[in-house]
């Protein structure tokens, strides 16, 4: 009928040895805290998964270094028990449950030949980074922006003003003495008309 | 009336207006007149920045490593002070004197050798390409610390979600992340790959930064260094006290600080010496040259020089210091984890109670099991690791390899990561962008120099385009083979071309220009001549260093047969030593003689010019 499963359940946790009492082959005259909670917690842990009312739980072979073997047996008839592969598969599923129930952790708590699943982490929309990265890369290219229109307002400005005082002295001759530019007046044979009206009044 | 003086013009020809409107005279002169620092003190934060860069932190400490921890520092200092701060020097000088970027100087120099400028803008060209995707390759990382669990601190799950990926197992974690998340990378050189559209992203954001930060020339540098030379040195001083607070730091400080004194005898460490410390200052770029030019004629650089040269050494011992803290931090976890690892393998095989074995007896015990249990002993010794702390200590790595990887790894392991992880990309993001600072004003200044590009273009404009121009061609690196081309380019695009550059440097300013002209020139910027010491440095002792540097290169080129590189085999998810394909090979050749090509080019065609009969005269 349904062979006899074995699996080993090594704990790392601290845990003594002490008496285990089981129904198993090469059983060890003992009762420990794995005797007491472990059945219990194990089948609460996964009865939900069979079809079937799984009554109970016997713990064989444990050794100091608190690692057994357990087998599960069928309500009806005690002396069968449930096969190893249905086992695996409900312990398998309800990994998460069995670790809680022992407040322990994939690590510290190994089913031999059943690996545990990992959570598969969670996953957000936007890669984080996308977002950190636009907000830097909108702050740069404002500041570049904002430089550019300044350089760009502030030549404006320098050319005007330039250019203002490059018009008045375009159209005509201009004498561009002490910083004043004003036109000259030249008659036709060149000679300098600005000061005709002095000449008078000079003695060489 | 009084007695006025008039000058009479006598009739003729309208003589020409000698006389300007001083006012438009200024402005002109103001267009036309060099830009320059507003400060001093923005000229040697703008040399600190460039030079301390991020070869302080990730190749001085593995040169250390490698020769004999504290012994390095012997040839190291003596190498400083007979190599980098006189050519270090020499560089400034010319800079402040001529006013000049590199291709003006040095035609000033001699017309013949405006070929070294040409050349040291070719070297800073091909920096400039492939030195920002490192940059963003710290942007990339620094982006990814905004998690609550660190990208690189666990491997992902594979398809059914019963273990992890397989090249995340073989590799580590820090590995998978930085070879397949963030560069995708191929498995040879030759296999190409598309862009990867991430790096290609941090890329731009890198150049826009840049051009942020040079956009109005040094009036923008000026002030943007004040911050890229200051700060990393506070976040080296946060990781000091983070790293020497470690547990197990000090095995990494008692490896590095007990001297090897018998390395001292090999020819090797000198010669690593006197390479490092030529690169790690930056000389024959041009940058130096260019950031001098913008020197008020007066400046003391003399000063400034030492300053900047012995900043930049104290920081590579004390970048060493806190690498080595950080080394020993992970070594000893990876030693304590291994014990962790043997001691629950003894436990579990001997079922043996949990609190008998711990650290300090696992040796007693492993002697005691074999002995009592020789059969089961003999069966586990094939998973049985033997675990070493100074193993752990001996995995020297440098370059990439020690920033992104191992440093990752350290991090990761720290109580609150992502504080450590942000302080420690922003500090190698502003250790690259100071020095690529300097790259591009090495090409930009010469570019400035020239009439026709200030007539038509602005300021902002030039600037742009360069930026634009490198981008773009750096594009190539983000490809999934781009880190196989980068390494290239690191390996072979500057570093021979730059010992030629520097030994032509010394040889044409002591023996053509004149080392007396060049004393004097110094005299009439600072005031007095440079002592007995610095002439003969330049004259004989540094010249000849360069040489010995020159053909140490040529010979090992030679010597080392087909250059090889490290592909990453994601099947057993390590690199693998691999010799470059013959394309790649010639390329390389091209790399190393395309810059100092124009060195004899620009010569010949001086040469040509001048025999020509209706040259014009040259003023």
């Amino acid at each position: 009928m349904f062979p006899r499963l074995h699996f080993a359940v090594c704990f790392t946790a601290v845990l003594g040895p002490t008496l285990v009492h089981t129904l198993c082959p090469e059983a060890v005259n003992s009762s420990s805290l794995i005797q007491s909670l472990f059945p219990g917690a194990l089948l609460n842990a996964i009865m939900h998964i069979f079809s079937f009312r799984v009554s109970d739980v016997l713990v064989c072979n444990e050794t100091q270094r608190v690692s057994f073997w357990f087998v599960v047996t069928d309500p009806e008839n005690t002396s069968e028990l449930i096969s190893g592969k249905d086992v695996e598969r409900a312990v398998r599923i309800s990994r998460n449950r069995i670790n809680n129930a022992f407040l322990l952790t994939d690590e510290t708590l190994e089913f031999l030949n059943i690996p545990p699943t990992l959570a598969v982490p969670a996953e957000s929309g936007t890669p984080p980074w996308l977002i950190v990265f636009g907000v830097v890369i909108g702050v740069v290219g404002v500041g570049i922006i904002a430089l550019l229109i300044s350089s760009f307002i502030q030549k404006r400005r320098k050319k005007g003003v330039t250019e203002g005082e490059e018009e008045d002295c375009e159209e005509e001759a201009c004498d561009k003495g002490n910083g004043v530019s004003h036109p000259v007046e030249e008659g036709a044979d060149g000679v300098n008309r600005g000061f005709v009206g002095d000449i008078p009044f000079t003695k060489l | 009336p009084g007695e006025e003086y008039v000058s009479r013009r006598g009739p003729g020809p309208r003589p020409p207006l000698i006389l300007c409107d001083p006012q438009k005279e200024s402005l002109r002169m103001e267009k036309e007149s060099r830009p320059s620092w507003e400060q001093p003190a923005q000229f040697v934060l703008a040399c600190v920045s460039y030079a301390v860069g991020l070869g302080n932190v990730w190749r001085f400490p593995y040169l250390c490593q490698m020769h004999g921890g504290g012994g390095f520092l012997i040839p190291y200092l003596i190498m400083l002070v007979l190599e980098g701060v006189p050519l270090f020097y020499m560089e400034l000088a010319v800079g402040q004197k001529m006013r000049l970027g590199s291709i003006g100087a040095w035609s000033a120099i001699s017309p013949y050798l405006g070929g070294v400028g040409i050349a040291s803008v070719v070297a800073s060209i091909y920096l400039c390409l492939y030195y920002n995707v490192i940059n963003a390759w710290s942007f990339w990382y620094l982006f990814h610390s905004f998690q609550e669990v660190l990208p690189w601190a666990e491997c992902p799950l594979n398809s059914n979600h019963t273990g992890y990926l397989d090249e995340c197992r073989k590799a580590t974690a820090t590995q998978y992340f930085f070879y397949r998340e963030t560069l995708n990378i191929t498995s040879a050189i030759s296999d190409g790959g598309g862009v990867h559209v991430g790096q290609a992203l941090c890329l731009l954001l890198a150049w826009m930064v840049v051009y942020l930060c040079i956009i109005r020339g040094i009036a923008s540098t000026g002030k943007v260094v004040y911050f890229t030379a200051t700060f990393p040195y506070l976040v080296l001083f946060v990781y000091l006290i983070r790293g020497l607070t470690l547990h197990g730091a000090l095995n990494g400080l008692k490896y590095m600080f007990t001297p090897k004194l018998e390395q001292l005898a090999n020819p090797t460490t000198w010669i690593n010496a006197a390479t490092q410390i030529f690169y790690s200052l930056g000389l024959g770029f041009g940058s130096l040259i260019a950031f001098a030019s913008y020197n008020h004629h007066n400046n003391n650089f003399e000063r400034q020089a030492i300053a900047v040269s012995l900043i930049n050494s104290s920081t590579s011992i004390f970048a060493c210091i806190v690498t080595f803290s950080i080394y020993g931090f992970k070594a000893t976890l990876n030693y304590e984890s291994c014990l962790e690892r043997v001691k629950l393998l003894l436990l579990n095989t001997f079922s043996l109670a949990e609190d008998t074995i711990n650290v300090d007896n696992i040796t007693y015990w492993i002697t005691e099991l074999n002995k009592t249990h020789p059969n089961q002993f003999a069966d586990l010794l094939p998973k049985l690791e033997s675990c070493d702390l100074e193993a752990e200590l001996d995995t020297a790595v440098e370059g990439t390899g020690l920033a992104f990887i191992v440093y990752t790894e350290a991090i990761k392991n720290m109580p609150l990561p992502q504080l450590w992880s942000v302080l420690y990309f922003f500090m190698l993001l502003l250790l690259g962008l100071g020095s690529m600072l300097g790259n591009v004003t090495a090409v930009t200044t010469p570019l400035r120099d020239l009439r026709f590009v200030t007539h038509y273009l602005s300021n902002e404009t030039t600037n742009g385009l360069v930026c634009l121009f490198c981008l773009v061609l750096g594009l190539g690196f983000t490809t999934r083979s781009g880190n196989y081309w980068l390494t290239m380019f690191n390996d072979y695009g500057a570093t021979f071309a730059l010992l030629l550059i520097v030994l032509i440097e010394i040889i044409s300013v002591c023996y053509i220009y004149g080392l007396e002209q060049f004393a004097k020139d110094i005299e009439d910027m600072i005031g007095h001549r440079p002592n007995w010491y610095w002439k003969i440095v330049w004259a004989i002792v540094s010249p000849l260093i360069i040489i010995m540097l020159f053909i140490f290169y040529i010979i090992n080129y030679i010597m080392g047969g087909t250059p090889t590189y490290q592909a990453w085999d994601k099947d057993l998810g390590q690199s693998v030593t691999t010799p470059y394909p013959p394309y790649a090979q010639a390329f390389i050749i091209l790399l190393l003689v395309s810059s100092i090509i124009c060195i004899p080019l620009s010569a010949l065609y001086t040469y040509c010019n001048r025999q020509r009969p209706e040259s014009t005269i040259s003023v």
